[in-house]
């Protein structure tokens, strides 16, 4: 039986036509998503392709005030709605299935919320046209097993179901597994395809084999940086490594294969470069609460390689820049070089407050060498970095903290 | 006591800038002219103090020598 989804850590896997007799034995259909477990998040979410409903994902961490703010203070299960079982009689296999979603017409939408690394998340809709804008589906896709690395409920997430689902792939869990069970996963289910933050990736190394399996490596929401990319390819060594640009209100927009993007001829009237940041034409964005006349900020500060074609590369996020003293420094570009001192597996950079200089840079450091001590760190840096660029309180932890998204966090701790 | 940590304290941030450790610590000791100490050192002293004492030193403006850190310290007790 061909496999729709297996989770390690719950010890399940569900078939394609288990997924079928599942949803043909559902009798109500409630708009607002707000689970755990990612089978009935998939599940949820092919149901209302189906019945061309609205669906609301929310995150299975937002805590109840979140809910109140977002959504108001309602009681979601009120919401069911019964199924007319006409619409999921036709159900019989995953084909049937995949043509019953491709009809889905603009009646569909998804509602989703922005992780909120700055503040309260926001809302983002999305039709089925912008959700599968970047969507591939072809014959030669058809035994691909995808590595699901990120929430369902987020944008990335939902990309990658979309990817897998619109051409009858398996999902196989490896968001929020331990290391071990991750490569167990790779290894026990065959996955062919993986897309993941930067981070992680990071935190698989150093890694445990190597896995010929794999041939595509995809990686977006944070910078990717040299070291990393050269550990992938060791560990993958049949993958190929892309970079995706992508934001929950537009969705993926480019791709690279290594770090420099090329803005295709047929995307540039969206794209514009003011101050070095990066904006997006309204017309890529799907509806949101925030207010754009025509050009979205995305706060991603970038360089320009090339103006034709229109080649981009990420610096930082404008908002991550840290003020120390009335200097700014790009925490990304510390971070960079302190995961290219030997011994260091990984690092997070942020900022300490303080009465004299506004900030200090701090890090907390994963190291994969017990004799790694913070004088080494120091006086590398010092070679490459002006006094105020370096961390000034250092301490090695066992675990980096990251956001809901699984991209590094930068808050203060 | 309090003299005793803040030497540690501050021996840290010597020894992290390269510089010679110190074996004294006397009350009227300043920080700027004493341990050398550059805007960036004071901002990494404070935090290290608050840290350890939970409080800012440098709150109301600028302290210059051991000894009102030690007396700012006490005033908690």
């Amino acid at each position: 039986m061909k496999l729709f989804y297996s989770d390690i850590l719950n010890n399940s896997k569900y078939s394609w036509d288990y997924l079928i007799t599942d949803l043909k034995h559902l009798n109500f259909y409630n708009p607002y998503c707000y689970h755990s477990d990612f089978y009935t998040i998939f599940k949820n979410i092919i149901l209302s392709l189906i019945l061309r409903e609205e669906i609301i994902l929310l995150d299975s961490d937002f805590s109840q005030s979140e809910l109140n703010t977002l959504i108001g203070s309602k009681d979601i299960t009120q919401y069911n709605k019964p199924i007319n079982n006409s619409e999921l009689k036709g159900l019989e296999n995953e084909e049937e299935l995949l043509k019953m979603i491709k009809k889905v017409n603009s009646k569909w939408s998804v509602t989703l919320f922005t992780s909120g690394t700055t503040g309260l998340p926001k809302k983002v809709k999305h039709s089925f046209h912008s959700i599968t804008r970047f969507v591939k589906i072809s014959n030669k896709f058809k035994t691909n097993v995808w590595g699901f690395a990120y929430n369902p409920t987020h944008m990335a997430g939902i990309q990658v179901l979309f990817q897998a689902l619109l051409n009858g792939n398996s999902i196989v869990r490896l968001f929020g597994l331990p290391k071990e069970l991750i490569f167990q996963s790779i290894k026990n289910s065959q996955i062919t395809h993986i897309s993941a933050t930067p981070t992680f990736y990071r935190l698989l190394l150093p890694a445990i084999g190597v896995y010929q399996e794999v041939i595509r490596i995809t990686s977006g929401g944070e910078k990717f940086d040299d070291k990393t990319f050269f550990q992938l390819r060791k560990i993958f060594p049949n993958a190929k490594i892309t970079n995706v640009y992508a934001t929950t209100e537009a969705g993926t927009l480019f791709a690279a294969k290594d770090d420099i993007f090329t803005v295709k001829a047929e995307m540039q009237q969206y794209v514009k470069i003011h101050k070095n940041e990066l904006l997006i034409n309204k017309e890529m964005m799907g509806n949101t609460d925030i207010n754009i006349t025509k050009w979205y900020n995305t706060g991603d500060i970038v360089e320009i390689v090339s103006n034709n074609p229109l080649q981009i590369k990420f610096i930082s996020r404008n908002n991550e820049m840290i003020n120390v003293g009335g200097y700014k420094v790009n925490p990304g570009e510390i971070e960079e070089a302190i995961r290219c001192i030997e011994g260091v597996q990984d690092v997070r950079v942020f900022p300490l407050k303080n009465s004299i200089s506004g900030n200090i840079i701090s890090c907390e450091i994963v190291k994969n060498n017990p004799k790694l001590e913070e004088s080494n760190i120091i006086f590398n840096l010092r070679s490459k970095f002006q006094d105020y660029k370096i961390p000034r309180i250092i301490k090695f932890v066992d675990k980096l903290l990251t956001t809901r998204t699984g991209k590094i966090k930068r808050d203060q701790i | 006591m309090i003299t005793e940590n803040l030497k540690k304290i501050i021996n840290i941030i010597l020894l992290s800038r390269g510089r010679k450790q110190i074996t004294i610590v006397k009350e009227d000791s300043n920080l700027r002219n004493d341990f050398g100490f550059d805007s960036l050192d004071l901002a990494e002293l404070t935090v290290r103090i608050e840290a350890e004492y939970d409080i800012d030193v440098f709150e109301d403006g600028l302290v210059e020598t051991v000894g009102e850190i030690v007396r700012k310290i006490e005033k908690l007790k």
